[in-house]
């Protein structure tokens, strides 16, 4: 590399940061452009980069073209019921995991790692089948009760955690005669609120993005989660009306960015973890 | 977006201690049970039976219908739910209804009655997912012979009946009059043979200096909505008598492919596909056809009611697709919107007295004007034809009821032969793939699982029929 | 086993028991099941009837199978090398800056956030062949107007660029690597007089490898089962010509469209098969290049 000044090198660092994030930033701001246009403005050409006149209405309109805010409660219910039992749930079985001794505890674990290698699409129909012999195919009983069973990545992720907090927290409480189900809830989790944190985010948001579940599961549209009633609405106007459809999927990213404002020390730290120690 | 599954990453293996140490309990909150519960019963699952204050029984109908076609269902079953006190028809709209529909059935939860199409009936009855209903026609007395033959057609499949028409549609070539005028040609007198729509369509066929589209005669793909049917204009067929044997590629039906390379040639490709890129959402005033840009479209009778609201002042006509030779007739895609009780339903007599409600000659025409579409029925009104406000409504009916008029093959494995047909389509209209090639290659795709599929057929077929009869 | 000892088994397993039942019921009979249904004609609305391997022999004959299968590899094969390429070159850049290095990452890594229904949706839009707004761009520079989605030659291209806008997620991994590079490295290879360039290749690189084998390998995992977007860009047919047809879409297709559910649990195990083998060639490739830290 050609010897530069410092000054010329972080002028050329800071020009090449500024057009890779607005780069990342423009379909944000076209979304929302486009969202706020009228039809015929939307398919001019050549475009126009701000709306002639903000027609915040379009959102209103949008709202009005799907079973939003019914489709909205579902979503927001449904993530509720996965956050609350994906983080129970794999809070108590990662403290099974490590912080009981109990006999065939490594071998157990070593099988819930190894369930991590099968991949979805395996357990595709069986599932399905499975929930159609209990009848609960176009309802939305397979998007949440799973959730209550915990998962692999979930409980590794918390056994970890659990792993590190020093044996002598819990010694006293245990000399003193308390129960492992107090020692679990009122020294352990309180002690582990980022981590549960960080699972309760992410199953927030894997069930507010998920598809497939959905897709396969859920038979009327008003039981769609928003991902998929934003796919239902898109495949109904074809290439109609991208204002509103631009509209309807602005409203869909919000609450996830909202999300991310409020929570983004969680977010990175959580993402940053992983991939460390592979 | 990184393909990744959206999970957390499996390594989280914090060799820092992100809590700061604090007192145990300090933050121990209970969790809120109750909350979670009354989230749980939101959501519900669905109950078994579900009664209207009144005490009637709520049957769920899906259909796929938007719009005005939505409306004019709406009115019948407003009709429906006040012309007794024993069912209430429940009318939710789907979009992707045959998808949503064969998840429900397959799952054991369908609605009790779904509005369906007479193309997607073959695969679905085949599967085992909708209810025989001639059994339920016999006990009431509704004949076959009540329907057009062509509509009722393509209702059956291995000889019985899987579901009754709400509304059918033929399909003609609209035309643009006033493009006509001004490329010369008669308005009144549309292309009688296809030699004739050729020459039709290169003399409404304008481009710019840049050799660009801007008016377009006439494109087999636009809306090509029965690509997979194009070879019933060359007089050949997708199949066989006994429907064993795929005969798209034969005889006839290669002429018909090669005539649309031949087509696609004299426009060139890149040209078409450009026009193609331009071509706006069928139901928008940027319509190829309602805006003026293509002179000729094939379409179904619903188009009089597009025109209407996206281009009122469109001067056009509509006549038969034009025939392969003088004086012949071509053929007529007759397709039907039509009315099945899934399997499982749980409501099978209460469907079933709706559906019939439906049939009534009555009740009929009220839908079917709603839908600006005609009847199915052979009984008219002596009335619709002349309120009808399409003006053509007439010859649509007579194009149901002519000899010539056809739909989609009864065959198994109809939805992947159909898949294939269209991806051969496009490889000779947009790939310039030779036709005997595609058409090779889509026997090589379809051809052994078209035989195995016909062989297990054979294998369940006595008891699968005996099945049907006694359902 | 004495009572404390049959106390702590007895606790255990009631701690780890909904993992327990959670992972029978939905994982390991399941798993058996779908092995099961691999050798069945299986409609779920019929028994299953066992066929022995008549749907992997039918999986051998099926053109859009391995239409599938190419087109999800050819997907791979330029998405995980861009994206690991960009992931990493963009850690770095974030890395060297000393300002607004978190608003600067936070805009690089919401992308990665959006829903991919949305998505696709918006991609879709930004890549439309005549309103596009990214061929108007390109029109701009004097590119040539690019149908995107319309072409079986550019629909995966248009693909990967969505995709790629969603990579912070692994930009975010890097950089949480880069700063575990202890500074003293770098700091050795100056006093060699190692250029930037050097160091990047003699430090970095493989102080960052575990980080890059353990990304690339799960990228590799999820690029195989890509559903969602190209599902939501193509609304589910996977056009123009197949070319946007995915393996997990062709296999979905055949489990919910055509409810041929035996044959689409072949072709779950086959996927299985290919995964193994990929993520194993990827481990025999990597073994001697990957330098796991001192800690």
């Amino acid at each position: 590399m050609a010897p530069t000044s410092p000054l010329a090198n972080r002028l050329l660092l800071y020009g090449v940061l500024g057009i890779v994030v607005a780069l990342f930033a423009f379909p944000f701001f076209w979304m929302l452009s486009t969202a706020l246009k009228s039809l015929a403005e939307a398919t001019a050409t050549p475009p126009t980069m701000l709306p002639a006149e903000f027609l915040w209405g379009n959102f209103r309109l949008a709202t009005e073209k799907i079973p939003f805010w019914k489709q909205t409660v579902n979503t927001v219910v449904l993530c509720l019921l996965n956050v609350v039992g994906t983080t129970g749930s794999c809070a108590l079985v990662a403290y099974g995991f490590s912080r009981i001794d109990w006999p065939g505890r490594n071998f157990f674990f070593w099988v819930t790692l190894s369930t991590m290698m099968i991949p979805g699409a395996v357990l595709l129909v069986p599932l399905y089948s499975l929930f159609r012999t209990l009848g609960w195919i176009g309802t939305s009983l397979p998007l949440w009760i799973p959730a209550f069973f915990a998962s692999a990545y979930n409980i590794f992720l918390l056994r970890q955690f659990f792993l590190t907090i020093p044996k002598d927290v819990t010694e006293a409480a245990e000399i003193d005669g308390c129960s492992e189900f107090h020692i679990f809830y009122r020294i352990i989790l309180p002690l582990s609120k980022p981590a549960l944190i960080v699972v309760a985010l992410f199953s927030f948001l894997y069930v507010w993005n998920d598809f497939m579940g959905p897709l396969i599961y859920l038979t009327d549209e008003r039981q769609f989660t928003l991902a998929l009633g934003l796919q239902a609405f898109q495949s109904r106007l074809g290439g109609t009306e991208i204002n509103l459809l631009m509209a309807a999927a602005t409203l869909v990213i919000l609450p996830v960015l909202g999300l991310f404002l409020l929570a983004q020390r969680y977010f990175i730290e959580g993402i940053s973890m992983s991939g460390i120690k592979g | 977006m990184n393909p990744t599954p959206k999970r957390f990453p499996p390594t989280f293996a914090s060799h820092r201690h992100p809590a700061p140490i604090r007192r145990p309990g300090a933050s121990a909150r209970k969790l809120p049970w109750g909350l979670l519960l009354v989230l749980a019963l939101l959501l519900g699952c669905r109950p078994g039976e579900e009664r209207t204050a009144d005490g009637r029984v709520v049957i769920d109908y899906w259909e796929k219908w938007q719009g005005f076609e939505k409306d004019a269902m709406a009115a019948v079953v407003d009709k429906y739910n006040a012309s007794q006190d024993k069912v209430f028809v429940r009318y939710v709209s789907q979009s992707q209804i045959d998808r949503k529909l064969l998840l429900a059935t397959a799952g054991g939860n369908p609605p009790d009655v779904a509005g369906f199409w007479s193309h997607t009936v073959v695969s679905y009855a085949e599967k085992g997912a909708l209810l025989p209903l001639d059994r339920l026609m016999k006990r009431d007395g509704l004949l076959r012979e009540d329907y057009i033959p062509a509509i009722m057609d393509g209702c059956c499949y291995r000889g019985f009946v899987w579901g009754l028409p709400s509304t059918p549609a033929t399909v003609a070539l609209h035309y643009n009059k006033a493009l006509f005028r001004e490329a010369g040609l008669d308005p009144e007198r549309p292309p009688q043979t296809v030699a004739e729509l050729e020459e039709y369509a290169r003399r409404l066929t304008k481009r710019d200096a840049d050799g660009k589209i801007t008016q377009l005669g006439f494109s087999p793909s636009d809306p090509g909505w029965w690509s997979m049917m194009w070879v019933y204009w060359f007089g050949a067929d997708l199949v066989d008598k006994d429907a064993r044997r795929l005969t798209a590629g034969e005889g006839d039906g290669l002429t018909a492919y090669e005539w649309l390379d031949r087509y696609a040639d004299e426009y060139g490709r890149p040209a078409l596909r450009r026009f193609e890129a331009g071509a706006g959402q069928f139901a928008s005033a940027d319509n190829t056809f309602i805006s003026g840009r293509l002179a000729m479209q094939l379409q179904g009778v619903w188009m009089s009611s597009f025109i209407d609201q996206y281009n009122p002042s469109l001067e056009w006509g509509v006549a038969p697709f034009p025939a392969l030779v003088e004086g012949g007739m071509g053929t007529c895609i007759v397709e039907s919107d039509m009315l099945v009780i899934p399997k499982g339903a749980r409501h099978v007599e209460e469907a079933w007295d709706f559906i019939k409600f439906v049939q009534m000659q009555e009740n009929m025409e009220l839908l079917c004007m709603g839908q600006r579409k005609f009847s199915p029925l052979r009984e008219v009104s002596p009335s619709f034809a002349s309120s009808h406000p399409n003006p053509y409504i007439g010859l649509f009916r007579e194009l149901a009821e002519s000899p010539e008029a056809r739909g989609v093959p009864r065959m198994t494995l109809w939805d992947q032969y159909r898949a294939e047909l269209g991806i051969a389509f496009e490889e000779i209209w947009v790939r310039d793939t030779p036709p005997a090639k595609a058409m090779d290659l889509l026997m090589k795709r379809v051809k052994p699982r078209f035989d195995r599929a016909n062989a297990a057929w054979d294998r369940i077929a006595e008891m699968r029929l005996r099945d049907w009869s006694q359902q | 086993m004495t009572a404390r000892e049959r106390k702590k088994l007895m606790m255990g397993l009631l701690f780890t028991s909904p993992w327990m039942v959670g992972l029978l019921s939905f994982t390991v009979f399941p798993a058996i099941y779908s092995l099961y249904y691999s050798f069945c004609d299986y409609s779920v609305l019929n028994p299953p009837v066992f066929i022995g391997l008549a749907n992997y022999q039918e999986l051998l004959f099926d053109s859009v199978f391995w239409k599938s299968t190419w087109n999800t590899l050819y997907f791979a094969a330029i998405f995980l090398p861009l994206s690991t390429g960009a992931g990493i070159v963009l850690a770095v850049l974030l890395n060297a800056a000393t300002r607004w290095k978190g608003a600067l990452r936070a805009m690089i890594f919401v992308p990665s956030l959006v829903p991919l229904v949305a998505l696709g949706i918006l991609w879709r839009w930004i890549l439309n062949g005549e309103y596009g707004i990214l061929n108007w761009g390109m029109q701009l520079v004097g590119l040539p107007m690019v149908n995107w989605m319309g072409e079986p030659e550019t629909a995966k291209l248009g693909l990967v660029i969505g995709s790629l806008w969603g990579i912070g997620n692994s930009v975010v991994i890097y950089l949480a690597g880069l700063q575990e590079i202890p500074p003293s490295l770098y700091e050795a290879a100056r006093v060699d007089g190692a250029s930037n360039l050097q160091q990047f290749r003699h430090v970095t690189l493989p102080m960052l490898s575990p980080v890059i084998y353990f990304n690339v390998l799960m990228g590799l995992i999820g690029v195989m089962q890509v559903f969602a977007l190209p599902y939501v860009m193509t609304d589910g047919a996977g056009g123009p010509l197949r070319s946007t047809t995915f393996y997990t879409m062709y296999l979905f297709d055949h489990a919910f469209s055509y409810l041929n559910m035996g044959y689409a649990c072949a072709m779950a195990w086959v996927l299985f098969a290919i995964i193994a083998s990929l993520s194993a060639v990827a481990h025999r490739l990597t073994q001697d290049r990957v330098i796991y830290g001192a800690n």
